[in-house]
């Protein structure tokens, strides 16, 4: 073949394509998230602000749940709800038949039985309630390990009503039990108080990546 | 080339690719397909003297990562497919160039991150040379370097609020066997 006319027009397509592929995609801002983190009273006038997040070197999250109350359901469909918040793998769980093995423990329980002193208690609820154990207790550097979520009905666990109140119920635990520490103020958001959204809110995953992304100063305990 | 004969090839080669995405969740995190095999098919005829007209597919799996703060996390196994409709002409004796408009194809093993609400297809351009020395009496060798680009994002980073575009740049390196040119 001999040269063709064609190629000085070819290197300047080209030249001009490498231009037009320079521009990055823009990541959105996340600055619409709620507060995480423990803000914790040490002493007059000052405060200690601890945050957590699973390390990837855990992952994935050994989760064991009481066979009762559809709970082992209720918690897989929690754990699939927070994998979609995450964009690159930040968190993964399973779950385990043998609690000694678990790094959560999730029991159809009353949260008010326990005693700990530290408790992310869901309370407002009308067909069930719900509490998780992780928040460190005071003068700790480590969650509740392992972290104990409680789940229980309110009423005979066939009222209409009941299974979805565990479900949605598990899920906000679940946010709890990954390192959301304190609760949203907007009811649109999974993580409010009293939950009546049974879906993650934008909100709520901007706060669980931002959560995910920033440091932790509060470590799982040696075990 | 003879009159008429219709030229196809296989090849076997390499892909690397520039990011896919790039982030900012606290600090900057880069999202990139890691260098994949390729195999990709050809096959052209001629249009005008000494100027071919053909498609070619190329298909790529490799792994895709993150990188935040110089560690890396797996993301799972990422499959591209494009079709490229090309023009092909002369350079110089057994070397050619070839440029073309066509589509890429992300197929993620996982329907999960980036890719959570599913793959995407994106229009693609690209521009590249062979050079086929003889290797046995109905096959040339087919040494090839190609370049492609095209602009890259999801439903998912649509959906998570992301704008615009990335621009991916992908420059392959292959060997393979060519129908004799004689």
């Amino acid at each position: 073949m001999k040269p063709g006319p064609a190629l000085p027009i070819l290197g300047g397509v080209l030249a001009a394509l490498v231009g037009l592929s320079c521009a990055d995609i823009a990541a959105p801002g996340r600055s619409d998230v709620y507060e995480w983190r423990f803000i914790t009273s040490t002493g007059p006038g000052t405060n200690d602000t601890l945050t957590f997040h699973w390390p990837r070197s855990m992952l994935p999250l050994k989760i064991w749940t009481q066979d009762t109350l559809d709970l082992p359901a209720h918690v897989a469909h929690g754990i699939d709800v927070w994998k979609t918040a995450f964009l690159y793998r930040e968190f993964d769980a399973i779950l385990v038949t043998d609690s000694s093995a678990a790094d959560v423990i999730v029991r159809a329980d009353s949260p008010a039985k326990s005693a700990a002193m530290a408790r992310l208690q869901l309370s407002l609820a009308p067909e069930c309630e719900g509490g998780t154990d992780i928040v460190p207790l005071p003068g700790s550097r480590t969650i509740q390990y392992p972290v104990r979520v409680f789940l229980l009905p309110r009423f005979d666990a066939a009222t209409p009503g009941v299974s979805e109140c565990l479900a949605l119920t598990a899920t906000h635990e679940l946010g709890h039990a990954l390192g959301i520490f304190t609760h949203s103020a907007e009811a649109t958001d999974l993580m409010f108080v009293d939950p009546v959204v049974s879906e993650l809110s934008a909100r709520d995953r901007g706060t669980i990546e931002r959560a995910y992304h920033v440091p932790p100063n509060v470590s799982v305990p040696v075990h | 080339m003879a009159r008429g004969q219709t030229d196809y090839y296989a090849r076997l080669g390499v892909t690397f690719a520039t990011d896919l995405v790039t982030d900012n969740i606290v600090q900057d995190i880069l999202t990139q397909q890691s260098p994949a095999p390729t195999l990709a098919f050809g096959v052209s005829l001629p249009i005008a003297p000494a100027y071919l007209a053909g498609l070619e597919t190329a298909l790529s799996t490799s792994g895709y990562h993150s990188t935040e703060a110089g560690q890396d996390t797996d993301l799972g196994t990422l499959t591209t497919g494009s079709v490229l409709l090309n023009l092909e002409g002369p350079v110089w004796h057994r070397a050619s160039w070839r440029a073309g408009l066509g589509v890429i194809s992300y197929l993620p093993a996982d329907q999960t991150g980036i890719f959570l609400s599913g793959g995407t297809t994106r229009f693609l351009a690209g521009a590249g040379f062979d050079y086929r020395p003889p290797l046995m009496a109905h096959w040339d060798l087919m040494l090839s370097l190609r370049y492609d680009f095209h602009r890259f994002s999801t439903d998912e980073l649509e959906a998570r609020g992301f704008t615009g575009s990335q621009g991916v740049q992908r420059v392959s390196l292959s060997v393979g066997l060519a129908r004799a040119r004689r």
